[in-house]
């Protein structure tokens, strides 16, 4: 009896730490701007009011940097994965030159801190003429050494077994790799999915350097257009980012089951 | 199969990384042409007090965050273990969904939330009997840790998930025999759990670290730093040199020095947890 | 199912990638192409931006100029890395303050080759000082704004048996009011809070506490320890010690929110709060009335606050300077109307250094709905002292001794830490020599 109160004490606990800011994120949107900060605290509005999250779901601009955004994180998501479950499963099972070299380097890219590198690789993608593209966005981060560490450490835990009967039939590594490989790595892959989806999503000061074209402006980007030095629109910050973390929310509860089925499975030991 | 993987590191990343090493050692503002300094800006920035504090206080930030978020997590996945099917699946959702917010919306919710005067936090604390309201981002003493919170809420989602797919993969027969054996809760935690999970938890240590030490929105949108730089983590550190300074190359070479110190920290993780699987090639 | 939807997903992505992408640069009659860069203000003046951008582009066919609004948090990040990449725009916003550094260091054109003499007469001379180097003008003025001004609420005064009509006109009054105005929900005093804030809100009280700046005029020195500037941090110790001064920021010093809401008695912000305050808290507007701050010495013709403002670079690579500079002379030193347009979009809160514009924004009939635009005028702004031209870092060395004394640590060690920071800094950098 104690351990259950103890149990679903705790459970609650969890749920209003995790949810309360988001719940007052979503009911600050109904606020007016003003509301939004004032003193005493109060959780609800004293008028519900609709204006915010109208305004916003009337804006074109809005809803097309939803969609962009959306179509961007698809894109960069599917090729996160190409690339890092391929390099992965190379450093995992195949031998070449220098590898240990280039091991040590693809680990080492995870702790290159943003800003050191940020002036120059935007003068890579200038030169590349990438700018005010999909392209500018998708490409340049696609790459990520946590992801193929995560993908590596579970292409590691896979048995030898199970592709050395190709191999004897003359299977090579592409085949292995998308015959074998691949079908094992579903959940693995939702996780690197998705997690690449939220990154693109909340990126603000990438989108913000290469994308000045108002038709390609990303969802974080747009969402800036209300905070300014001297004023702030917090009800419609609020709103908006509630309705930008919707997508975000939705697509995590239609991919949960895999999600947590996939960290499961790529048991990182 | 490597080419693309290399290629896009070696072109959006390796290679931006070499250029900005080279644009380290000069006076650099695109405008003069530039002066080279050799270790100038690397010796500036050593000898800089404040970069040093920066980095010190970046490394206790995330003696706070990383425990705490590897603690909760720990907790949370031992709680849903013994939660029922139903109520596993929701908690494992509500646990994950502040991972989908970006930071600026956390800094500025939980700003709200320590407002001084009529804030929640204080609000709260006064149902609870305290007397005095607490300025949690005004005072030196508080405001690292007030920032280190929604830190820690925007972490433990993911960090939660990768804990209790690890738990969960410890064979139940391993608690079975522990039981017959006599074991109570508290012996088969040090003796199956913890060890078992061992490199779960070198992974959140070490992803944790390296995510904690790069804060920078946090802090530069609920305390600028302050107050008297209590909060002034590295990467904001850097990036106030970087705005404000005429010349790039000191922020290039401070924020050269935090990668150095990211991954020195991280190797001896990997050391001291001895995972040699994860290091070698 | 899944198959289907990715490449419903996929189709998307093409299309919108096609339909999306940047077009080729179709100008029509070979107009040229320069770009300006505009920082995020108030939505009133980008809309006035944008509106001036297009009369611009209709009155002229040789060129088109590209208006682009930068969010504030982003400005530094997309200038820098435009710049290493020789992607700056040909124009930009710029700050008095950070004028002279660009200059220095190369970064924008000198204007007075460039703009013709005829168009830098009727300026005023001290602005017109502020944005010279070397005895040349890199930037054209197009608004001042004091950067301190009093507000405070008569409703208040008079309910805590203060006399409305009567501001502090010592420091020592403004706390002793603060204290009797501060009650559980409201501040006495609301003002910056913090060590950037104070930084450059403060320039006007540190000339009217020691009659210099916390660094020789010639920059070879620090003159922080001055120990006239003891008075200024002991100020702020006693507000914030006292309680007087909310404990943690309200809000950012700049925004002006915290007196609309309720939530401050008196309210030290820039002349910019009126069009805030005008804007959005119209029914709050007859309980509040403007002053200037208190004189340390109690003698009101020292400056309390410095003119920050606004004014538009050329970047020193661009290769339509020319036009770029023409595109300048036409928004700010062509048709006053044109101005006039702007100073009431924001409310009359700003004031145009060049006469001809002033004159027309005095004599509109709209100013009067700016209650606080006059006394504004006359005690602050006739009083004010440019901003410092020197680096930042100087200003928040001092920001931070204020800081310091706020916290409750020991005033004279904190002046004589930023004195230290100042030294160094001006060695570290040859500052020596550089100031005029």
């Amino acid at each position: 009896m104690i351990g259950r109160v103890i149990r679903y004490g705790t459970a609650a606990l969890f749920t209003v730490a995790a949810l309360f800011p988001l719940a007052w994120m979503a009911v600050a949107g109904f606020k007016a701007k003003t509301e939004v900060v004032a003193t005493p605290f109060q959780f609800f509005p004293e008028m519900w009011r609709w204006e915010n999250y109208a305004l916003l779901l009337g804006d074109a601009a809005f809803l097309r940097s939803l969609a962009v955004t959306f179509t961007g994180a698809v894109l960069f998501a599917m090729l996160s994965l190409a690339v890092n479950a391929l390099g992965a499963y190379a450093f995992a099972r195949l031998d070449f030159a220098l590898k240990r070299t280039l091991w040590f380097v693809v680990i080492t890219t995870m702790f290159v801190p943003g800003i050191a590198i940020m002036l120059t690789s935007f003068v890579v993608v200038t030169q590349l003429g990438m700018l005010d593209s999909l392209a500018v966005l998708v490409i340049p981060g696609a790459a990520s050494g946590l992801q193929v560490f995560f993908l590596r450490q579970y292409y590691l835990g896979l048995p030898v077994a199970l592709e050395e009967a190709a191999q004897l039939d003359g299977a090579g590594p592409w085949r292995v790799f998308l015959h074998i490989f691949v079908p094992l790595s579903k959940g693995a892959f939702v996780v690197v999915g998705v997690t690449s989806f939220l990154a693109f999503w909340n990126a603000y000061i990438w989108p913000v350097l290469t994308i000045t074209d108002p038709e390609l402006f990303q969802v974080q980007q747009y969402l800036a257009t209300f905070r300014s030095d001297r004023s702030s629109e917090m009800g419609l910050l609020m709103a908006g980012s509630t309705l930008a973390a919707l997508p975000v929310i939705v697509l995590f509860l239609c991919f949960q089951r895999h999600i947590i089925a996939g960290i499961r499975i790529s048991g990182l030991k | 199969m490597l080419a693309p993987l290399l290629a896009l590191l070696g072109v959006f990343v390796v290679w931006p990384l070499v250029h900005a090493a080279y644009i380290s050692f000069y006076t650099w503002s695109f405008y003069e042409s530039p002066v080279f300094v050799g270790l100038g800006n690397y010796l500036d920035v050593l000898t800089d007090h404040e970069f040093v504090g920066a980095v010190l206080r970046g490394l206790a930030f995330s003696a706070m965050v990383v425990p705490a978020q590897v603690a909760v997590a720990f907790v949370f996945a031992v709680l849903v273990k013994s939660l029922s099917r139903r109520m596993a699946a929701f908690m494992k959702v509500t646990i994950y969904i502040p991972a989908v917010i970006s930071e600026v919306i956390a800094a500025i919710v939980f700003s709200l939330i320590y407002t001084h005067r009529g804030g929640l936090l204080n609000w709260f604390l006064a149902l609870l009997g305290k007397q005095e309201d607490t300025a949690w981002l005004g005072e030196s003493g508080t405001a690292l840790a007030a920032v280190a919170v929604p830190a820690v809420w925007l972490g433990v989602g993911v960090a939660s998930l990768i804990m209790l797919a690890g738990l969960l993969d410890i064979p139940e027969t391993y608690y079975e025999c522990a039981s017959l054996d006599g074991a109570g809760p508290w012996t088969k935690m040090f003796r199956i759990t913890l060890p078992l999970m061992k490199n779960i938890i070198l992974f959140l240590l070490v992803t944790g670290f390296a995510a904690s030490l790069q804060f920078l929105v946090l802090p530069l949108v609920m305390t600028q730093g302050g107050p008297v730089d209590s909060t002034t983590l590295p990467n904001l550190f850097i990036f106030r040199h970087f705005t404000n300074d005429l010349y790039i190359g000191y922020s290039i070479a401070a924020a050269l020095l935090l990668f150095a110190v990211l991954g020195a920290v991280s190797a001896v993780i990997f050391r001291l947890v001895r995972s040699e699987k994860a290091m070698d090639g | 199912m899944r198959v289907i939807r990715l490449t419903a997903c996929l189709t998307g992505a093409a299309v919108l990638a096609l339909g999306c992408g940047p077009g080729a640069d179709e100008q029509p009659g070979g107009r040229t192409e320069i770009t300006l860069w505009q920082q995020k203000f108030t939505d009133q003046e980008d809309a006035w931006y944008k509106k001036a951008v297009a009369a611009y582009n209709k009155a002229q066919n040789k060129v088109v100029l590209k208006h682009q609004i930068v969010p504030a948090d982003a400005w530094d990040q997309k200038m820098k890395a435009a710049q290493a990449a020789g992607k700056a725009p040909d124009l930009y916003t710029l700050n008095y303050n950070k004028a002279p550094g660009f200059a220095r260091t190369g970064q924008i054109q000198a204007l007075d080759p460039l703009i013709p003499a005829a168009k830098w007469t009727g300026l005023q001379e001290p602005v017109l000082r502020s944005v010279e180097y070397k005895g040349r003008k890199y930037a054209y003025p197009m608004l001042v704004e004091p950067s301190a001004v009093l507000f405070y609420r008569k409703d208040l005064f008079a309910k805590a048996g203060l006399d409305p009509n009567r501001p502090p006109a010592t420091w020592a009054e403004l706390i002793s009011y603060g204290k009797r105005l501060t009650t559980r929900d409201v501040s006495g005093v609301v003002t910056a809070g913090n060590a950037i804030d104070m930084a450059w809100s403060t320039w006007g009280m540190q000339w009217n506490a020691a009659s210099h700046l916390p660094i020789s005029d010639d920059w070879a020195a620090p003159r922080a320890s001055d120990p006239a500037y003891r008075q200024l941090l002991q100020v702020y110790q006693t507000l914030y010690q006292q309680g007087i001064m909310p404990k943690q920021p309200l809000a950012p010093y700049a925004d002006a929110n915290p007196i609309g809401q309720g939530k401050a008695a008196m309210m030290v912000c820039g002349s910019w709060a009126a069009s805030v305050l005008l804007s959005d808290y119209p029914q709050l507007v007859p309980n509040i009335a403007a002053a200037a701050l208190p004189s340390f010495d109690g003698d009101s013709a020292k400056p309390t606050a410095t003119l920050g403002g606004w004014t538009l670079v050329v970047d020193a690579k661009s290769k339509h300077a020319q036009p770029a500079a023409d595109a300048i002379s036409w928004l700010l030193a062509g048709d006053t109307k044109l101005l006039v347009d702007y100073f009431k979009t924001t409310k009359f809160s700003k004031y145009s250094p060049r006469a001809a514009v002033a004159d027309a924004v005095k004599n509109d009939p709209a100013a009067a709905e700016n209650p606080w635009a006059k006394i504004i005028e006359d005690q602050v702004v006739a009083r004010a002292k440019p901003e410092p031209t020197y680096d930042w870092a100087i200003s928040l060395a001092f920001g931070k001794a204020i800081e310091k004394a706020l916290q409750g640590k020991d005033i004279d060690a904190a002046l004589k830490a930023a004195d230290a920071e100042i030294k160094e800094f001006i060695a570290k950098n040859d500052l020596a020599g550089q100031g005029s």
